[in-house]
């Protein structure tokens, strides 16, 4: 397919393609490669390599429990976004469902507006109602957000079976929850998963949101943040670092789970 | 009970929970838009003055169309850059484009501000970029150009939001039917024909979708600008975050959100119109 004519916009690209690339991932690099040496005036010094700062931040109490914060959050608020999800996709699914367009709209509109109007909407509601803010209206902020992820793989999933599974089910004289039970979780588990890693990702790094209703808890970018204002040590490239081996090993198991599904969408054209 | 009383009973348990928690969240803050501050006190007296104070005040309205600006250089910047790696990966097949598109994407999940404050590091005067610049000859001595400025407010913001705009180019090129390419081949178009013709406008959607999700995502940005935009990198979140913070003035922060979420939703919907009118 390649002919002369393509061949240099072709290397330009690939040339592009591996400069955005490298400017892409040289803060992953680069924040990795500061929290085991030291480098002055351009100079790597090798011979202060030390695992030291990984160290000392086992032995940072606050680091730590902004880190327990941060998997609380993300757990329950991946929990509750899928548990909504599933049943908003299933209420959606049938056409003549009532308000099924307006539903969805709401759902899509937190991941689609920019994080501030969601922050500041529900620090503003929570005020007005008198609840405190901490870890719970974190969570809310977050299921919100992940719902649109949770709703939108499992309403896909379900719409791309066939409706005479479900026939076959009812005349083989399953009930309802039998059929739900034993035909539908069934073949949404795939999803269900692949919803839950990408909950859990964007859960793990969300700022945004956080900021707004947090109070006066700490959730681990948060942590960082403050961390960051108050300077560069070490200890916060190694912290850095950790942060982003967890998303990196979270976002990869996300591509691995949505991969076939992608493949077999490549084979069908 | 009827069978019509179910369905609204139905509506009304499914729906609780998005009105709940999305649609009433929206609606108050954009009734506590209309009210005022005084003494530290919010009071619930509905009139129009913050809107006022915001299109009646230059600070503002400045602030406000100098983000937009920002955002647009962005969005072009992104596709700048974007489109052509969105190009290459797709005209690669197999394991490399995989691998490829999964490098492209995968800082979308890297954490945000991690890769704030490593930008941060590399821009600045003992940074990376200054020494490599240095170390090259290209500059003689480490300069202020990158950093705490609006210019490290574009870099930083297209560096966290270009995998945005790569995907759904990808995407829009991935959907074009094959033989189309090879139909245009066949009828004797040159490459450079063929993707001015088909490629390129069939790609449009999705270049589109990427750029304004850029757009909306940096609009309300107000972490990067605070970060490395120092004095001169003032953007409209960040008026918006000091009114909900030392300002506190809630209602004014609420009414320039209001604005803001007009002109995101306003952008959203152009986004759906033109993907739903080019779809092949």
């Amino acid at each position: 397919m390649s002919s002369r004519g393509e061949r240099i916009p072709e290397i330009l690209a690939g040339f592009l393609t591996v400069l955005v690339l490298l400017v892409l991932y040289a803060p992953v690099l680069v924040s990795a490669l500061f929290s085991v040496v030291t480098i002055q005036r351009g100079t790597i010094l090798w011979e202060t390599f030390s695992l030291s700062s990984y160290a000392t931040l086992w032995s940072n109490s606050s680091v730590l429990q902004a880190l327990a914060n941060t998997a609380i959050v993300a757990i329950a608020s991946a929990a509750a976004a899928l548990l909504f999800g599933i049943a908003l996709a299933f209420y959606t699914r049938s056409e003549n469902a009532i308000g099924r367009r307006s539903i969805e709209v709401l759902i899509y509109l937190p991941f689609l507006l920019p994080p501030i109007v969601t922050g500041l909407s529900l620090l503003v509601t929570t005020s007005a109602l008198g609840v405190g803010r901490g870890l719970f209206t974190v969570i809310i902020g977050h299921t919100i957000f992940v719902l649109a992820v949770a709703y939108r793989l499992v309403s896909t999933r379900l719409a791309a079976l066939p409706p005479s599974l479900l026939e076959a089910s009812a005349d083989l004289g399953a009930s309802r929850w039998q059929t739900l039970r034993y035909v539908l979780l069934p073949h949404l588990a795939s999803s269900i998963v692949t919803g839950a890693i990408l909950a859990l990702t964007l859960s793990f790094d969300e700022t945004l949101i956080s900021t707004f209703v947090a109070g006066d808890q700490m959730t681990l970018p948060l942590r960082l943040w403050a961390m960051m204002r108050v300077g560069f040590t070490p200890e916060i490239n190694a912290l850095v670092t950790l942060v982003l081996i967890t998303s990196i090993a979270l976002a990869l198991l996300a591509a691995w789970r949505l991969k076939p599904s992608w493949s077999e969408a490549d084979s069908s054209d | 009970m009827t069978g019509h009383a179910k369905r609204w009973l139905l509506f009304a348990v499914v729906a609780a929970l998005p009105v709940l928690f999305i649609l009433l969240p929206i609606a108050s803050f954009l009734i506590t838009s209309f009210f005022r501050v005084e003494g530290g006190v919010i009071l619930a007296d509905p009139n129009l003055s913050n809107y006022g104070a915001f299109f009646g005040n230059w600070t503002y309205l400045g602030t406000f169309l100098g983000t937009l600006w920002l955002c647009l250089q962005v969005v072009l910047l992104s596709i700048a850059l974007g489109y052509p790696v969105a190009w290459f990966i797709w005209r690669r097949s197999g394991t490399v484009r995989y691998a490829l598109l999964l490098l492209a994407v995968m800082p979308l999940f890297m954490s945000y501000i991690v890769k704030l404050y490593t930008l941060r590091a590399m821009l600045g005067l003992n940074g990376l970029l200054n020494q490599m610049l240095v170390g090259i000859g290209f500059l003689d001595g480490p300069s202020q150009f990158f950093l705490f400025n609006q210019r490290a407010v574009l870099i930083t913001m297209t560096v966290i939001y270009l995998p945005f705009v790569i995907l759904p180019i990808f995407l829009s090129l991935e959907r074009i039917p094959r033989g189309l390419l090879s139909a245009s081949a066949d009828l004797g178009a040159g490459a450079f024909d063929t993707f001015r013709r088909i490629v390129l406008p069939l790609s449009l959607p999705g270049t589109i979708a990427g750029g304004l999700f850029a757009f909306v995502l940096a609009l309300g940005d107000f972490v990067t600008p605070q970060m490395v935009g120092g004095t001169t990198g003032f953007t409209i979140g960040r008026v918006i975050w000091s009114q909900f913070g030392l300002a506190y003035n809630w209602p004014f922060g609420s009414a320039i959100s209001a604005v803001l979420l007009a002109v995101a939703l306003l952008i959203i919907g152009l986004g759906g119109y033109a993907a739903s009118r080019r779809r092949v």
